[in-house]
Order: C-alpha cells, then structure tokens, then sequence
C-alpha cells in the first residue's frame, strides 16, 4: 500500500523534560492507524508535530506525493483533541469557512455539509447557532469539518472520547468508510475496545516510547499471549503449578491464568490436573485494553513477555 | 494573503451578524449625536417653553416697529396687541400660565420714560434684557415730542441708536454669515482635518481592542488548533488585523454618515471643504499607523490570555497604553510645541494621538520632528507585529491559563 506519511525520529522536550523519544511509524492509504497510548503519553505532541502546530527537536515529517517542504494543510483533515468552535456563529457558516480555508469548492461544500447532517441526525440544524448544541452535536460537526474537503489524509485526535455508544458507532462507520474509499487514517485514543474493533495497524506509546508497533494481527500474536479464566474454587498453588503459567489473578472462585508465549491452546487444556474445580473454563487472548492497562499501571507485562520472548 | 484575507472577511462577517457589533455600531455615533444635540435640545426644549406671549397695550403706534426689531434681533417672543387695562392685565399676568408679559405703551411713557411691565411669576430671565432693545424706538419717539428739529433729532437719535444698531448688526451677522474673521476659519481648516483623524484613529483603536477579544476568544473556543490545521498562524494573525481594521473603518464611515450632515447643519461650516485637503491625508495615515501597532499589541496579548476576566496586571498595563496620550492632552494644547509634546511624538504608544493632536493646533508644521516621530513609529510597528507574531503563535494554542509575563518574554526569545 501507498505510504502517506512517514514520521522518523521524531524528537521534543518541553522545557528540560523530553516527552518524545524517537518515535518513528507510517501511514499507508486506505489504513486506519492508530496511536495508543494512556494519557500523557505523547500522542497529541506527536500529531501537532505532524500538523506543524509544534517543531520537533529533531527527525522528519514527510508527506508523500507533496513537493515542497509546506505541510499540504490542504489535503489533511485534523479533528484536534480539544474540542471548539466559535460559538455564537451557524453550524453552516463555520463549516463552509473551514472548508474555504482548505480552498474546497463552497458549493460542493454546501451539498457535503447537508448530506453529512443528514448522515450524522443533524438534518435541519445548519442554521442553529452552534452555543446551541450539544456537546455531542458540536463534536460531530467539528468531525464533519474535518472531512468536508475529501481529505487524503486524515487525523483524528481522540474522535470517540465524550461520544454516546450510538455517535461512536456512526463516527466508526464514517471513518471505516472514509478508509474503505482510499484515505490514509491516523486515530489516536486511549479506548482500546474501539480501536481494537477498527485499526489495521497501531503504535503504542508510553511515556514518550515507542512500545508496540505493527498489524493488529502482529501485536496480537506477538503481544496478546492466551490466558484462561476458570470459575471454580481451587487453591492457588495448584493453579500455580500447572505448566506454562506465568501469573495467576484469584478472585473469589474465579481465577486467571496467564500462560506464557508460544503455548499451544489445545495441548495445554490437555495438560490441566484432572482435580481442579472447573464450572466453566473461557480461553482467549488477552485483549489490547488489558496491554494497554498493563502498560498504563507500569505492571510491565509486555516487558516479561519481551523478555521470555528474548 | 489570500488566507489572511479570508480570516479578515469571516472576521468582518462574523461580526456584521453580531447583535451586539451592530448595536455597538450604530449606538456609537448615536450616542456622538446625543453628545452634540443633547444640550441644544435642551435649551432648544427651554427655547419652546420660552416662547414668551407679549401683549403689547399700544396706544403710541409703535406696534410695527417693535414687531421689527423683535424678528431682527430673533427674540422669540410671540407679539399680540392687547386692550387690556394695566389691572386687568396684572390679574391676567398673575392668573394666566408661563412666559407671558404685557407692556404698555401709553402717553405716560413718554414722559417718565417708564414701561410698566406685568410678567408671569415664571418668564425667561433673558427678557427683561430683551426688552431694553424697545427703548431705541421709544426714545426716537420721545425726542420727537419734546419737538426738536429733524436735525437735531437725527443728531441726537443717531448718538443713541448707534451702538444699538450696531450691536444688532453684528448679532445678525453672526446668525447669518458666520464668522468673517479669518483667524477661527484657519483654525477650523486645522482642526477639522485633525478631528476626522481623531475619530479614525479612536475609531479603530476601539474597534482593535475587539482584536484582543477575538484573539483570547478562539483561545476560550478552542478553534485555534482547528484553523492552524488550515493555515498559518501569522495568516491568521494578519486575518484578524485586517479584518478588524475594516471594521474600525465600517464604523468610521457609519459615523461620519451621522457626523458630517449634523455638523453641517449644527454649525453650518464648509466641512467638506475644510476636510478634503492633503493634511487629512497625512494625519490618517497617523491614524491608521497606530492602528497598526495597537492592533499588534492587542492580538499578541489577546492570545496571551484565556479570558478578559482574568487580566493580569500586566495585560492590563498593555491595555491601558491607546489612552497613554490622553496624559498629553492638557500639555500639548497648552503648548502645541513644547518639550512635552515633543516627547510624546517620540513615545510610539502616545505618538499617533499627540501627533494628530499637535498637527491640527500647529500652523507651521515641525516636518523633521513628524519624521522622526513617523519614523519611530514605523520601527515599533514592526517589532510589535514581530513580537505578537511570536506571543500569538505559542499564545493561541495554551488553552485554560494565562501566560505569565515570564513565559511571554521566553517565546519572543525563541
């Protein structure tokens, strides 16, 4: 796939503190990439490096396709994390002034405002000022500002956050499409579920480190190990015991068995001790939202996994 | 530029579909009118009720006479004959409303030289010395029945009626051709040009200061971020000057569509005459210079801040500067060429104001101080645009806090 966008060493410190260490990824058309990370991790430093709303210290932003060293403001549609808009203007003005000021044709903007009311249940609403909205409503029509001008390049900082389950659907749906129809995506967000249900590829940040990087297919094979939840009372060093297991969380008369990397599911389920109490056994990978708790609390469960993986 | 020029065009539509720009827009020249008109309304409302009713009693003929004098002179006076006894008169006088008097004009008055007079209890304290102009007839009319000769009486009337005469004549001129002399005509010539600058200049600098509300506004909106993804932040930033300078100057032409026709027929002078010379020209380029470097002020500190209500001492200093040359006003009119007024020339903050204010009271122009004040004038625009260049780039996008002067100072070092 066409690469969009290539982010390499990227470097920055606020005052003494460095809060970007080398973070380098790349946004393929037609992808949706996300950028993960607990709060303060530097996602948003690094996406306004990319808008050029701040300088890196030092590596490049290229944008593919584009001569010259101007960021092409252009053909990229950005939905900041801090969420505004002027407030006592109408919903139709603003749109049509974002989409003049990225030189989108304002008639075509007009008939794309309307359809995206429309698609996002604002139809009627382009003349009500935009004080009188709901946050909800402000943020969708700040995603359709975002989008107005058939952006090839599109990035959304935090897009989910502050949405109702229905808004988020239509946002994911929206931004699923928009990736479908060839735009290069990049989401950043902290809600793992969503992102999980949505991105082909992801770059996880902690503390300014790149953590993970890769398809979701990859993080999750190289990452996500198996772990097995069995309800029923049993004693801890029985579950302790029993191979391949590299942690047990024990709550009540239910319990989680981290088994370690490269455990072949079928074989270890064969393995259990006959005695243990089992009313009902679920085996799965450990999801993207636990990694990224893991991460967040500095319980480093990636790191042991890299580390028996070494 | 052509992004500049569509933030300057939102900026102006925005505003136009503002209620409160627009009330703000028509209320200001309102209020200059009321200003202008409001104390002649009020004399003119005094004028109205001093409409005085005078009835004359006139048994010497001299109705028409006095009827002359009083539209001659302007009284406003409403004359009507009366045959009312001095009695009845007084019962009349005392019962009836305001503002009315009677005279009476009989034989007696030749002799003892004495008008009885009967005023209402209210009557405008300016009559009675109007009513001393009737004297010059009746004195013509007592010296002809002490019978003198038409010599002698012309002799003698003309040494009375003289000063009278004259001093109606130059009342009437007054009310009619305005003033002949040439020294206050030149002073129009100079101050109306200084006048229109002024009201330029304050015109603007006002409608800047809205600059500042704008700029700490998309701060509070949090829109910054969203139109820094479209365009630069110096695009913006001159959007935002240009756009409020055509307001300043929409607000300059709804004033002058009030100002000029008002003062045109309060004042009845040539104003466009006095006004379409190439001073005018030169004093509005002093205003617009100082627009300019209040409106770079004014953006550059707007986006310092997150809201007007949380002004620290140090933007509030910053804001007070457009009134810096008010401190000169009481020198420079004193002494138009002074040391003061010298040195606020050279103050680029008090500069478009004392300049404008000197030039228009200065027959001679000071040519090498106007440069040298122009001069700096210029210089300390382009720090200031500069430096708010700086501030706002870094200012616009801290959102929630204000910035300490400290924190200023690093991000004009940077």
């Amino acid at each position: 796939m066409e690469i969009m966008l290539s982010i390499d060493g990227l470097e920055k410190s606020f005052k003494d503190k460095k809060v970007l260490h080398n973070i380098s990824f790349e946004v393929r058309k037609g992808e949706i990439m996300a950028i993960l990370g607990p709060n303060g991790a530097g996602k948003s430093t690094t996406i306004r490096n990319i808008m050029g709303i701040m300088y890196p210290d030092a590596g490049s932003i290229t944008f593919h396709n584009y001569k010259g060293n101007e960021i092409p403001r252009h053909k990229i549609g950005y939905l900041p994390e801090e969420r505004g808009l002027y407030k006592n203007v109408k919903v139709m003005d603003i749109l049509l002034y974002l989409a003049d000021l990225k030189d989108y044709p304002l008639d075509k903007a007009k008939e794309r405002i309307l359809m995206y009311l429309k698609k996002f249940d604002l139809e009627g609403k382009e003349k009500v000022s935009i004080e009188e909205l709901s946050k909800g409503m402000g943020q969708k029509v700040q995603f359709i500002g975002s989008i107005l001008h058939e952006p090839e390049l599109l990035i959304l900082d935090e897009p989910f956050s502050g949405l109702d389950p229905v808004s988020q659907e239509l946002f994911k749906e929206e931004i699923r499409s928009l990736a479908d129809q060839g735009t290069a995506i990049l989401l950043s967000s902290h809600q793992m579920n969503l992102v999980e249900e949505m991105c082909d590829r992801l770059f996880m940040i902690q503390k300014g480190h790149k953590v993970i990087y890769g398809t979701l297919d990859e993080v999750k094979t190289e990452y996500a190990n198996f772990k097995c939840t069995i309800n029923g009372r049993n004693q801890l060093q029985d579950l302790e015991a029993i191979a391949d297991v590299e942690r047990v969380e024990q709550h009540d008369n239910s319990a989680t068995l981290y088994l370690s990397k490269n455990v072949n599911p079928s074989k270890w389920l064969r393995s259990l001790p006959e005695h243990l109490v089992i009313n009902e056994l679920k085996m799965n990978r450990v999801s993207l939202h636990e990694i990224f708790i893991d991460i967040a609390t500095g319980k480093n469960l990636l790191q042991e996994a890299g580390a028996s993986d070494a | 530029m052509r992004n500049s020029r569509k933030v300057a065009k939102w900026e102006i539509k925005r505003n136009m579909k503002n209620k409160s720009y627009l009330i703000g827009l028509f209320l200001t020249p309102l209020l200059m009118i009321l200003g202008f008109t409001l104390p002649g309304l009020f004399s003119s409302d005094d004028d109205n009720s001093e409409l005085t009713q005078v009835y004359i009693h006139d048994e010497l003929n001299l109705y028409t006479d006095i009827e002359s004098i009083v539209e001659e002179v302007g009284f406003n006076w409403q004359l009507s004959k009366t045959d009312l006894s001095e009695e009845e008169a007084a019962a009349a006088a005392l019962e009836d409303s305001e503002n009315t008097a009677y005279l009476f004009l009989n034989e007696q008055v030749l002799t003892d030289g004495v008008v009885p007079v009967y005023t209402s209890e209210e009557i405008d304290v300016a009559f009675m010395n109007e009513v001393q102009f009737l004297t010059t007839p009746l004195q013509t009319l007592q010296l002809e029945q002490l019978g003198l000769s038409v010599e002698q009486l012309a002799m003698v009337s003309n040494g009375v009626v003289f000063e009278e005469i004259s001093t109606e004549e130059s009342e009437a001129e007054t009310g009619e051709a305005g003033l002949e002399t040439a020294s206050p005509e030149e002073f129009l010539e100079r101050i109306v040009p200084g006048a229109f600058a002024g009201i330029i200049f304050i015109s603007i600098v006002f409608t800047g200061m809205a600059i500042f509300q704008s700029a700490s506004q998309e701060k509070k909106d949090k829109i910054a971020e969203i139109i820094l993804s479209s365009i630069t932040p110096t695009e913006l930033m001159q959007g935002k000057i240009i756009g409020y300078f055509i307001l300043g100057l929409i607000q300059v032409a709804v004033l002058l569509v009030f100002l000029v026709p008002l003062v045109i027929w309060k004042f009845d002078m040539p104003i466009m005459e006095y006004l379409l010379v190439p001073e005018t020209l030169l004093l509005s380029v002093v205003a617009l210079l100082g627009y300019l470097l209040f409106a770079a002020i004014f953006v550059g500190i707007g986006a310092t801040m997150s809201d007007m209500t949380t002004a620290g001492n140090f933007q509030g200093f910053v804001m007070m500067l457009p009134f810096l040359p008010f401190a000169f006003i009481g020198p420079v009119i004193g002494n138009p060429s002074g040391l003061i007024a010298q040195i606020g020339t050279y103050i680029p903050f008090s500069s478009p104001g004392v300049m404008i204010l000197r030039l228009s009271m200065l027959e001679e122009w000071p040519w090498i101080e106007i440069i040298i004040g122009l001069a700096i004038l210029l210089i300390s625009i382009w720090l200031c645009m500069k430096l708010a260049g700086k501030i706002f780039k870094v200012g616009i996008l801290m959102y929630g806090k204000n910035a300490s002067p400290a924190e200023i100072w690093k991000w004009i070092r940077a």
